[in-house]
């Protein structure tokens, strides 16, 4: 992949992300954390 | 808008959340209680610096995520335990809340009909959000949104110290603390910071009582538009409202609920979100106490904190009777 392909990418990325209501950006910060832990098998210390 | 814009200040919320973990580990009070006193510090003290504010500014979006995640270390069956109860006290607490606070602005204290109704939406549902909400569907004027506004967090910032250590005074159960807190304490933030103060158990019915709460604002904000606009045009209620002003990461708690009631994650990845949970609830601790600003709160008007502090002291009363009766 090109730069200027990764370089389009992040920039849709962060205009779709900016274009959600905050709350919903709380689901998807949530949804992600989910999925990293449930895929990785992420152990998050305390 | 770039990235690099917010990372000082998250890097400032990551570290004020480390410091509130260590000083907990190391001398025992509270980590969200400690982190808001550091950014309550960080704010009046030396003020919090420029380029720190746009990440600091981010703490809602952590709250949000925390609550979400939260979702996932409950099942239905201990919601529906007492869940039934806990909706019927939240309703009931939160018109009793509304009246009083209409009645003692409009038939006693003679405060103007929009302020009134600013500040009984911020005591009743969820703080300035609610303000904010309830203000653009009436058209209320600037003064009234900023003293209203006011009003609530310096409220906030008196029963963050006030409701532990009532709740310790008086021995509380988990569950009446957190419901109570939940159904009678102003904003969200505060609430869940009280709840996992006193106990895990008590903050988890903190939020399930002040989301439940919170969800009401919709109808909150159509009722009140279609009163005014009776009187002038000066709101469209809808059902579109109720959607609109409906706070969505509800939808994303409920969803981990039902995922953590299926079974769907194993004890080890339980445990990795509840810490995630908790650091996301420090990360927004320390943002909210740079939002306690003693300047603002001394521009809060006598009357409407005289109001308030009545139907906050009504409101709490009886709920805390009810609950130690049903629980």
């Amino acid at each position: 992949m090109s730069f200027d392909r990764l370089r389009r990418r992040a920039a849709a990325v962060r205009s779709r992300w900016t274009g959600l209501e905050r709350d919903w950006q709380s689901v998807a910060v949530g949804a992600a954390t989910v999925a990293t832990v449930a895929v990785f098998e992420l152990q998050i210390p305390w | 808008m770039s990235i690099t814009r917010f990372l000082p200040g998250l890097v400032a919320l990551g570290l004020g959340g480390v410091l509130a973990r260590a000083i907990e580990l190391t001398l025992g009070p509270n980590h969200l209680l400690v982190a808001i006193a550091l950014g309550f510090v960080l704010a009046n003290a030396v003020g919090v610096p420029d380029r720190l504010e746009p990440g600091i500014g981010t703490h809602k979006l952590w709250l949000g995520a925390g609550i979400v995640l939260m979702g996932a270390s409950l099942t239905l069956e201990t919601v529906l335990e007492v869940g039934g109860t806990v909706l019927l006290v939240v309703v009931g607490v939160t018109a009793m809340t509304v009246l009083v606070v209409e009645l003692l602005a409009r038939n006693v204290f003679g405060l103007a009909e929009r302020l009134g109704s600013l500040l009984a939406a911020g005591s009743g549902i969820c703080g300035v959000s609610a303000v904010v909400a309830v203000a653009g569907a009436i058209r209320a004027r600037e003064d009234q949104i900023a003293y209203a506004a006011a009003t609530v967090l310096l409220f906030d910032a008196i029963t963050i110290v006030v409701y532990p250590l009532v709740g310790d005074l008086l021995g509380l159960s988990d569950v009446v603390f957190g419901v109570w807190a939940g159904v009678s304490m102003f904003s969200t933030g505060p609430v869940v910071a009280v709840g996992f103060a006193h106990s895990e158990v008590a903050g988890q019915w903190a939020t399930m009582a002040k989301l439940s709460r919170n969800a009401l604002i919709g109808a909150v904000v159509i009722a009140y538009a279609s009163y005014y606009a009776r009187s002038d045009s000066a709101g469209r209620p809808s059902l579109r409202t109720l959607w609109d002003e409906f706070p969505k990461f509800v939808l994303g708690f409920l969803a981990l609920v039902a995922l953590a009631s299926a079974g769907v994650f194993s004890p080890a990845q339980q445990a990795s979100l509840e810490n995630a949970y908790n650091w996301l609830f420090v990360l927004a601790f320390v943002g909210l106490g740079t939002e306690i600003q003693l300047a603002e709160l001394r521009s809060t008007g006598l009357t409407p904190a005289l109001v308030v502090l009545l139907a906050l002291f009504v409101a709490s009363t009886v709920s805390l009777v009810v609950l130690a009766a049903l629980f």
